[in-house]
């Protein structure tokens, strides 16, 4: 009963944040000689119109699902994982070389399942390497994790400017992945690949781990009280290091999803969001793995809606991270009014016990 | 030895925007707010003072407008940490991608978009008479902008009034006790508030330092993760003017290599090794830090009874 009121305020503060995020972007649209409101019907009539555009809101949910659970996962440990970007291009890196060197040499399945673990590994070593910083030398894993981004980056561009690089050297980019090698797609007539049936299963296994297992428990304790846990018998450190390692690991895996399954290839500033993104999808989602799919859904929505709008109208493709933006500022901002309004009720509740 | 001179000029040269920007959050972390806002407030200072300067065609108006952008910014930050207690580093992030949106958003409605990037003069150097005719000192220390000489000021200024004046004190206080503090009837919450609006108005500088004194444009990459570096300074710096002058210097002396050996077109060693090397540096930095003065509340909000 009082789970489900709690659930209920929450959708509820989100859809009237949700709704004042979009009027304050929109406000601004006059200013293009953009009418909003015609902008506003232009863009969900858009997503909505046909099944191939709904199939880029799926598309455009699978990386975002990763990256958000990546942090979330952190998040239960009271750690913060920053860097799901260069885990994300690490996991991208390691898929594409993978699929481009294996190919010819051994059957696609394989093949694909070697992608998928290279591009898990890859990520869970960064992952790794910034848990084991914080554990031994107690570096601050928000620094070490947001810093090691920016050095991937760059040696990312530096792999594609050589041996990654396409046969005719011409663009910083990979040549593309043979057919075979590609997720296969599951939904006629749109873009979706199994990629997203990864991201789903990866939600619900990260919320079987954390909330039925042990392992988990220890997590989230290390997460509510490092020194209780620490006197009940766990070693936080190991936690450090495993919380991160597997954060690393899920979001390497959307760059796999997004190699085999979108892109067929791999490029410079490739989805250069969807860390921050993560962020943020998680904190709507309160942390908890199964929200994160349905905050993953509405930035989604709004990913493909800021697109539809920026070719039918002449709003510029910047009005997406807008009203990303504002849609985060005002969900965070109902945070604190749905806390108060809980604290009074049980204020009100508590008097009238007396 | 000129190729020396030059690459320390530019060492310096550099320097500035995070030495700026460092002690705008060794302010506001010394009350325990952990600024994670900085990169979206180099943002902002990045497109404020462009927009501005290019406008007006004055760089005084620019700066000035930069220090508004960059406060503003900084106080939605401080607003939405300090009076409704939301996470400070959540909203960091949902301000950097709100700025993000923002900036090229207005870039565009101010300007549509022109054919050619629009360009502003870089700000001028500015030789001190004397002492600019001392050998290789002359060069890289008194060739430089004004603003990197009032930031070299500002350290000293910083320092004394951290640590030498009674609302040094209490600005320290509100990051190690802030119940004490509010014991004393100081309202910790209003001194959190004003010094991210503080540490905004540097902030903003540092941001059209790029946009103004480096390239004279703007563009919504300008600024790739400077920010984080002097969020990352004030840190090794151990949330001291003194620490974040030294580390400043440190990155600035990277961020110089990396471009010179770019200009340089040295063979054999790829020049990505050596942009990511300030970001590379944070992190052995960081790991190898053993002495860390964290104010104890940093990052945890200050939530009155009542």
């Amino acid at each position: 009963m009082n789970n489900r009121r709690s659930v209920l305020s929450l959708l509820g503060w989100t859809a009237l944040a949700f709704v004042l995020g979009m009027v304050v972007c929109f406000s601004f649209l006059p200013l293009m000689g953009v009418n909003a409101w015609e902008a506003f019907k232009t863009m969900f009539g858009g997503v909505f119109a046909d099944t191939f555009t709904m199939g880029n809101i799926l598309v455009k949910m699978t990386p975002l699902i990763l990256t958000g659970l990546a942090f979330a996962f952190t998040f239960k440990a009271n750690l913060y994982n920053i860097g799901a970007q260069g885990q994300f291009y690490v996991g991208c890196i390691c898929a594409a070389a993978t699929s481009l060197s294996l190919a010819d040499r051994l059957p696609a399945p394989l093949v694909i399942a070697l992608a998928c673990l290279t591009s898990m590994l890859g990520g869970a070593v960064i992952g790794f390497i910034i848990g084991f910083l914080k554990a031994k030398f107690n570096a601050n894993e928000f620094l070490v994790s947001m810093m090691s981004t920016y050095v991937i980056i760059y040696i990312m561009q530096l792999l594609l400017r050589t041996v990654l690089q396409e046969s005719k050297h011409e663009y910083i980019k990979t040549d593309k992945l043979p057919k075979s090698v590609w997720l296969p797609k599951i939904i006629s007539g749109t873009s979706v690949s199994l990629g997203i049936v990864f991201s789903i299963a990866a939600a619900i296994i990260v919320w079987i781990i954390l909330y039925k297992t042990t392992f988990g428990f220890r997590i989230r304790v290390t997460g509510m009280n490092m020194e209780a846990a620490r006197l009940s018998g766990i070693n936080t450190k190991v936690e450090f290091m495993a919380a991160f390692a597997i954060s690393g690991a899920i979001a390497g895996l959307a760059g796999f999803a997004e190699v085999n399954g979108m892109q067929h290839m791999l490029l410079t500033g490739l989805d250069s969001d969807v860390g921050s993104y993560g962020i943020g999808i998680a904190i709507m989602a309160d942390a908890n793995p199964i929200g994160v799919i349905f905050s993953a859904m509405l930035f989604g929505i709004l990913q493909v809606g800021g697109t539809v709008l920026s070719h039918s109208t002449d709003a510029p493709a910047s009005i997406i991270d807008l009203m990303l933006g504002f849609v985060m500022l005002f969900v965070l901002i109902s945070f604190f009014f749905r806390r108060k309004t809980e604290l009074a009720r049980l204020k009100k509740k508590k008097a009238g016990e007396e | 030895m000129q190729s020396i001179i030059n690459l320390l000029t530019r060492a310096v040269f550099m320097s500035t925007p995070l030495i700026l920007g460092a002690l705008g959050e060794v302010i506001a972390e010394r009350t325990g707010m952990m600024m994670c806002a900085v990169e979206g407030i180099f943002l902002s200072g990045a497109w404020g003072g462009f927009v501005g300067a290019y406008l007006s065609g004055n760089m005084f108006v620019g700066f000035l407008s930069a220090m508004l952008c960059g406060m503003l910014v900084a106080l939605l930050y401080g607003f939405c940490t300090v009076y409704l207690g939301q996470h400070q580093i959540v909203m960091g992030t949902a301000v950097a991608i709100l700025m993000t949106g923002f900036c090229t958003f207005f870039y565009r409605i101010v300007f549509g978009t022109p054919t050619s990037p629009l360009k502003v003069n870089p700000l001028p150097v500015l030789r001190i008479p004397v002492l600019s005719k001392i050998p290789v000192i002359g060069q890289v220390i008194f060739s430089q902008n004004i603003i990197s000489y009032l930031t070299y000021l500002l350290v000293p200024c910083v320092f004394y009034l951290l640590y030498k004046t009674a609302l040094g004190l209490t600005i320290r206080s509100c990051g190690e006790n802030p119940e004490a503090v509010e014991v004393a009837g100081i309202n910790v919450r209003r001194i959190r508030f004003l010094a991210v609006g503080a540490a905004g108005i540097l902030g903003g500088i540092a941001g059209a330092y790029y946009s103004l004194c480096n390239v004279g444009m703007y563009n919504s990459e300008i600024i790739s993760g400077r920010g984080w570096i002097a969020f990352g300074i004030c840190f090794l710096g151990n949330w001291n003017p003194v620490g974040a002058l030294l580390f400043g210097i440190i990155f600035g002396i990277s961020d110089a290599i990396g471009i010179y050996i770019k200009a340089l077109g040295v063979s054999g060693i790829p020049s990505e090794l050596f942009s990511a090397l300030p970001y590379f540096l944070v992190i052995v930095l960081t790991a190898m830090k053993k002495q860390f003065n964290v104010p104890a509340k940093l990052g945890v909000n200050y939530i009155k009874e009542d």
